[in-house]
Order: C-alpha cells, then sequence, then structure tokens
C-alpha cells in the first residue's frame, strides 16, 4: 500500500516544478498561465491525500471548489491575455511595463 | 474498490501499447528518402509565403469559455442529482439558487449578443 | 512492492516529466499538449486515492475544456517564439536552485512522523465517492456552492466584457425580422387607371 508521504512527494515537487516554471519562462505569459494550473493540481493532490488519509470528505469538497475557481480564473486570464496581445501585439511581460492612469 | 478499475488500466495500457506498436513499426518499416524537394513545404505550386500557424477568430474563444462555465454547472449537478433524495427540499431549493444565479448570467450573455454568430 | 505501488510510481513518474516538459518545451502548443498529459495522469492518481469523481471532473472540465481554451488562445496569438524564449539559460540556474530549495524543505518538513498516518480502509464495495461528495456539499457547504456559482457569472460577464467586439458593417440575416414581417410592410398596392396599349389608336 502507498504511504500518505508518497502522494505529498509528489505534490511537493510538482509544485516546485511549477515554481522553476515560472522563474524560467518569465517572458511568455501563456506558460506563466500553465505553470498556476500546475501548481493548483500540485495543491489539490495534496488534498485529496489528505483527505483519503484522515477520512474526511472536506478535503475533496474544497478540491471541487478550486477546480471551479481555477477554471474561471483560468478563462478570465486568458481574455485579459487576449485583450493585452490585441492593444499592445505582445505578450511579453517585461515588455508590459507602462500603466496608463 | 480500486479492482473495479482494473479493467479500465487495462484497456489504458493496451490502447498506448498500440500506439507506441505502430508509430515503431511505422519508424522502423517504412522507406525515408529526403530530398531538398521533399522537405520544402508544399505551397499548391508557388514558393511558400506567409506563416504555417492560422490565426483563429477571437469569437472561438468566446465559445470556449462559456462552455467551460456551463460544464461547471453540469459537474455540481451530478452529485445533486444522485443525492437528491436524501437532501430532498434543501437541496432542492438550493440548487434552484445555483441555477437561478447562472441563468442570470446566461440570460446577461444572450442579451450582449454574445452567442451570435454574425 | 505492491501492484497498486507500482501503479502509483508509473503514473507519478509521468506526471512529473509532463512538468517538466510543460516547462522546457520552446513550443507553447507542446506546453499544453504535456499539461493535459499531466491531468490526465493526475486523474488517474486520484482513482487510486478513491476520489473518482473529482477524477472525472478534472478529465471533463479541464482535459476537455480548459485545455482547449489554452490551444485555442495559442492558435490565436500569432507569436514570435524564440524572443520569448529568451533568458531562459540565463534564469536556469536560480530557477533550479529555487526548485531544489523548495522541493527539500517541503520532503524535509513531510518525511517527519507527523506525517506517518496508517493506511486507511479501503472503501466497502457498495459506497459511492460521488454521493458522499453530495451529501455535504448541499448541505453542509451551501452557502459556498452559490458563491460558486456567483464566481462562475463573474467569470461569464468578465470574458463578454474582455473579448466581445461588435463589428462594423456586418451583413447578416435576421431570421426573427424575417419572420414578423407583415404583407403591409413588403407589398403595397397602387390603383392607376387603365392604360391604353401603345401603338393602338
Amino acid at each position: 500500500m502507498i504511504p500518505l508521504s508518497h502522494f505529498l512527494i509528489v505534490g511537493a515537487l510538482l509544485f516546485s516544478i511549477a515554481v522553476a516554471g515560472i522563474f524560467l519562462n518569465r517572458k511568455n505569459m501563456i506558460i506563466l498561465l500553465m505553470c498556476i494550473e500546475l501548481m493548483l493540481l500540485a495543491v489539490n493532490l495534496n488534498f485529496i491525500a489528505f483527505s483519503h488519509y484522515l477520512g474526511d470528505m472536506a478535503g475533496q469538497v474544497f478540491v471541487f471548489f478550486i477546480l471551479t475557481v481555477a477554471a474561471a480564473e483560468a478563462a478570465i486570464g486568458l481574455a485579459i491575455l487576449v485583450t493585452v496581445f490585441r492593444n499592445r501585439r505582445t505578450i511579453n511581460v517585461q515588455e508590459l511595463d507602462d500603466m496608463k492612469g | 474498490m480500486l479492482a473495479e478499475y482494473l479493467p479500465v488500466l487495462v484497456f489504458l495500457s493496451v490502447g498506448f501499447a498500440m500506439a507506441i506498436l505502430m508509430l515503431l513499426l511505422g519508424s522502423l518499416l517504412s522507406p525515408r528518402r529526403p530530398g531538398e524537394a521533399k522537405d520544402s513545404p508544399f505551397e499548391c505550386g508557388f514558393e511558400a509565403f506567409g506563416d504555417a500557424r492560422m490565426k483563429f477568430d477571437v469569437r472561438y474563444y468566446l465559445v470556449a469559455i462559456l462552455f467551460i462555465i456551463f460544464d461547471l454547472e453540469i459537474a455540481f449537478l451530478f452529485p445533486w442529482a444522485v443525492v437528491l433524495d436524501k437532501i430532498g427540499l434543501f437541496g432542492l431549493i438550493a440548487m434552484g439558487i445555483f441555477l437561478g444565479i447562472l441563468i442570470i448570467g446566461f440570460i446577461y450573455e444572450w442579451k450582449k449578443g454574445a452567442l451570435e454568430w454574425e | 512492492m505492491t501492484f497498486e505501488l507500482f501503479i502509483f510510481y508509473v503514473f507519478s513518474a509521468v506526471t512529473l516529466f509532463s512538468a517538466v516538459g510543460v516547462v522546457t518545451a520552446r513550443n507553447p502548443v507542446y506546453a499544453a499538449l504535456f499539461l493535459i498529459l499531466a491531468f490526465f495522469t493526475s486523474a488517474a492518481t486520484w482513482v487510486l486515492l478513491e476520489a473518482e469523481f473529482l477524477g472525472v471532473v478534472l478529465v471533463l472540465v479541464y482535459v476537455g475544456a480548459v485545455m482547449v481554451l489554452f490551444l485555442f488562445v495559442i492558435m490565436m496569438l500569432d507569436i514570435n517564439i524564440d524572443t520569448l524564449k529568451e533568458g531562459f539559460t540565463r534564469y536556469m540556474p536560480i530557477g533550479i536552485l529555487v526548485a531544489v530549495a523548495v522541493a527539500a524543505e517541503m520532503i524535509l518538513v513531510m518525511k517527519s512522523k507527523t506525517f506517518d498516518r496508517p493506511i486507511p480502509e479501503a472503501a466497502p464495495l457498495d459506497s459511492s465517492n460521488t454521493e458522499a461528495i453530495g451529501e455535504i456539499l448541499y448541505t453542509e457547504y451551501v452557502y459556498p456552492f452559490e458563491i460558486a456559482a456567483v464566481i462562475l457569472v463573474v467569470a461569464i460577464i468578465a470574458a463578454i466584457a474582455l473579448t466581445l467586439r461588435r463589428r462594423e458593417g456586418v451583413k447578416k440575416q435576421d431570421q426573427g425580422a424575417q419572420i414578423r414581417t407583415r404583407k403591409e410592410d413588403r407589398l403595397r398596392i397602387v390603383k392607376m387607371k387603365t392604360e391604353a396599349k401603345q401603338g393602338e389608336r
């Protein structure tokens, strides 16, 4: 059988790969959004592992809400991305450095 | 409990094995004689002009977003349908409010003309 | 090593491999496809944890809808890939350093005795994960559940406000107007006097 720490270590590794991805792909906004999705996946894995090992369904309900919020976040994030690209013709994060106020 | 998923696992592994086998056989058995003319992009007799990637229209994107929202709404309906006889009237009212809020969004997008394909 | 543990290792290895693929792929389309693989194998891991319903939802909502959205956006923007990959090697050392530090800290914590929990008994055959979620989702967590609806409505309105553009001068059919037309709108009956045929007199 699988000990709890195995799942937690997989989640930790997944999270740190996503953190490294944010450092490495700091120019491409799409990949940054994908790295955020990976982080949420790692968090969800931890929630489900704890929910299973503690026998508490609340963890799974929480994961369901995280999935909902993450889908809404991805939809709005990509909508902002599309609008930024339409106005500036770039999604390079470093070029998006001026504010219009 | 998990033993019930064994057929799914067998199905997955057979599917993967078949796909890998087909690709492997194709790459091993097929003759490969690349040439300059063969490797060049084919553009109907012309010299290639423009990018191979075609831009999609933004309207597809809006449809995909609205699909996500209603996909999630349906995902919330599944557990509700399974336990409706246990949670009774309270669950019915809860889901009624949930759907009512989403219908407001639906009416908004309808009136805005987001569903129209001009 | 039990068979279950073996399955767990296979799926986690594929998940981590595809996560590395997402981070390092040159082409954003490949990154999106790697992310799909990561979601899919994670769903398998969730099924191992007896969270079948969430595994199915992950495949349905994420692989089926969110990743399609990502691919649409990648295809919609004609991005110059080379300039976006600039600085990849420059930030490589610090990126890996931070990742290793984060992973090492977390793993050291998780190796402690606190997380050494006994393995729970497998759920009985006739129990349903979907039912167990539903029983508390619509009763105990009814308020967050309604908030989820509000969040979805916010997402609808934000997406429409950000991306919907009316086009000028589009010629299109309006079926409603076509059906609503009456005879009087189109047809005009004009009274005229009879005229003699030309050339006849």
